[in-house]
């Protein structure tokens, strides 16, 4: 179930990632996983960047690394910066909604016992 | 080879018969392999089957293109407009009083139990059926996708689009190459020399809906392709129907799926008619 | 718009392999079976191309049904739909015709007039495909249409040649031109046999492409008119 959530949020998670520092696949897969998420399988992440890509709200550059061949590194667009902003804003709306609706009613049922 | 170099190549197969440019369709298995290596992961492992990888990826990609320029919606003049459609076959009535007016830019979706009349309506509109009473008004320049036998099994795609192209007086070159590119956006490439019988359900519907729309009409009616669709299929042909509006064209589908119904214009929705 | 729709039925037919090779077939087992009597011989061959090439117009007719109406709702013409099934039927006709005349010619001596019997086929074969295409407007089935089209070449063959009633049937005039092609004192019979394979031809491909374009035109939808005012 939890990984279904993520789905529908992972353009917003990769952005907000992104709008910290500039990353690498496996560094945001990483990090995701450092935030408490479960791994998100490469199927499913690079699809996700490349549309970010698609869209112009990322751009990528190829960079050599110390350790093998070169990584592909993705970094917000101005049109990305603006794309973090509004689903920031989207986001809380919706946040303040489920809490409204799921956490509420667990809260006063604690309460009345 | 290599089981890595095995899986990309196999990825670069499926992202080239899914219609992406081969220069892309290269560049994105570069990509991948790259970044398996520098993870140390086996591609399998990673991504998955190639052919879901190449499904998923292409999916990205034309979405992509899709959204990229969303255009200030324009509504454009009437198409088509019904006006207290009915029809009825000897004393069994199958369509009562049916009204819409649908303009260019929108998306009109006919929804109904089995019998309800969704295809006689259709039908009506395409002109292949008579209606008992009512007006139809309709632009000339139309195109139109039947549920079967849309298609000829003995014929291959380039000779539809041949023959499809000849009816609005389109050389044979010029037919085929904008049969091709109408594919590549439905995430097909058509094979040369292969007669539709031997392609898949789902590829003979992406033929049945790219021959519909091969002369830019300005009103598109549609028995919207559901046999033999997969997931992917199915989001890309909505994918194409917002596209078709967003270019000014008047859309009239009939679906089955009834989810997703906020994004379109109209619903018409049919019952079956009660007799008294 | 004729070409693009006879070329592309044409290959539609060639693809029909094992089809066609049946169509090939069935006449020359008709004249094997008589080779003996020329003159039969030769009219159960024009009976055997007539029915071959009728069926293979019927099965094709058929089967374009629904894209043909596909195409007339965008704006086809039903004329050249059907003209153009029609021209690549008559191709392979006269594929059928040309080589059957070189086995006539090959296998039988003592023929009166030997290029007559290029003559009747050539006939035959432009009466039936119409014939076809009319008989796929009435009966709107394969099977049922092939077994009809069956039936009209038994009667032809059975039917007595000099009763009034033979001369109702579509393929009369191939028996008068095979008298013709066979017959040492030339008998009257090629005008007569003529007359009635011309007006044959003409009734059934008046018939068959009037019928066709009423089938295939579509409802006429009054254009959209300018808003009114509300």
């Amino acid at each position: 179930m939890r990984q279904q959530w993520l789905h529908g949020f992972l353009d917003v998670c990769l952005l907000s990632l992104l709008a910290e520092r500039r990353d690498y696949g496996r560094g945001l897969a990483e990090r995701l996983v450092e935030a408490g998420f479960d791994e998100v399988p490469g199927g499913t992440l690079y699809p996700a960047l490349l549309r970010l890509e698609k869209q112009g709200l990322v751009r990528t550059e190829k960079e050599a690394s110390t350790s093998g061949p070169p990584r592909k590194y993705y970094e917000l667009t101005e049109l990305g910066r603006t794309g973090v902003r509004e689903r920031r804003h989207a986001w809380e709306h919706f946040k303040t909604a489920m809490d409204a609706v799921v956490v509420s009613p667990l809260d006063a049922e604690e309460v009345g016992t | 080879m290599t089981p890595e170099e095995e899986w990309g190549t196999q990825l670069l197969k499926h992202l080239t018969s899914t219609g992406i440019a081969l220069a892309e369709a290269r560049e994105l298995a570069g990509d991948a392999l790259a970044e398996a290596a520098a993870a140390g992961i086996d591609p399998r492992a990673m991504y998955g089957p190639a052919v879901a990888y190449a499904s998923t990826v292409a999916q990205a990609v034309r979405s992509a293109t899709a959204t990229a320029a969303p255009l200030s919606r324009t509504r454009g003049p009437v198409v088509l407009r019904l006006h207290g459609v009915s029809k009825r076959y000897r004393r069994r009535r199958v369509l009562k009083n049916v009204h819409l007016s649908l303009r260019a830019g929108e998306v009109a979706a006919i929804v109904g139990a089995n019998g309800s009349g969704k295809s006689t309506l259709l039908n009506i509109c395409a002109g292949l059926t008579r209606a008992t009473s009512g007006v139809v008004e309709r632009t000339a320049r139309v195109g139109y996708a039947p549920q079967q036998d849309g298609v000829a099994p003995l014929l291959t795609p380039e000779e539809h689009f041949r023959l499809f192209g000849a009816v609005h007086r389109m050389g044979r070159k010029k037919a085929a190459a904008i049969g091709t590119g109408l594919a590549s956006r439905l995430g097909w490439r058509p094979r040369e020399g292969v007669v539709v019988a031997h392609l898949s359900g789902g590829t003979q519907q992406k033929l049945n809906v790219v021959l519909s729309e091969l002369n830019r009409p300005e009103l598109i009616l549609l028995d919207e392709p559901y046999q033999g669709f997969d997931q992917g299929s199915y989001v890309d042909f909505w994918d194409q129907v917002f596209r078709w509006r967003d270019g000014g064209a008047g859309i009239l589908v009939v679906t089955h799926m009834l989810h997703d119904l906020d994004r379109v214009d109209h619903v018409l929705e049919l019952q079956p008619v009660e007799e008294p | 718009m004729l070409l693009t729709v006879a070329s592309t039925s044409l290959r539609e037919l060639a693809r029909r392999r094992v089809a066609l090779l049946f169509v090939f077939l069935l006449p020359c087992v008709f004249y094997w079976a008589r080779i003996d009597v020329s003159w039969q011989a030769v009219r159960f061959l024009a009976i055997g191309v007539g029915w071959a090439v009728a069926t293979l117009s019927l099965f094709s007719h058929v089967g374009a049904r629904r894209l043909d109406q596909r195409l007339s709702v965008i704006g086809a013409s039903p004329t050249a739909l059907f003209f153009g099934r029609q021209l690549a039927l008559l191709g392979i006709g006269v594929i059928m015709a040309g080589v059957y005349f070189v086995l006539v010619a090959a296998t039988q001596d003592g023929l009166a007039r030997l290029p007559a019997v290029f003559l009747l086929l050539l006939t035959t074969v432009l009466i039936s495909a119409p014939l076809g295409a009319l008989v796929s407007l009435v009966i709107t089935r394969e099977l049922e249409g092939a077994l009809a089209l069956l039936s009209i070449m038994a009667l032809q063959l059975l039917v007595d040649p000099d009763g009034s009633a033979a001369k109702l049937l579509p393929l009369w005039s191939t028996r008068e031109l095979s008298a013709y092609a066979i017959q040492t004192p030339a008998a009257d019979s090629l005008p007569s046999g003529l007359f009635h394979f011309a007006l044959t031809l003409t009734l059934c491909v008046a018939i068959a492409w009037f019928a066709s374009a009423l089938r295939l035109r579509p409802v006429s939808l009054s254009p959209i008119r300018p808003d009114t005012p509300h």
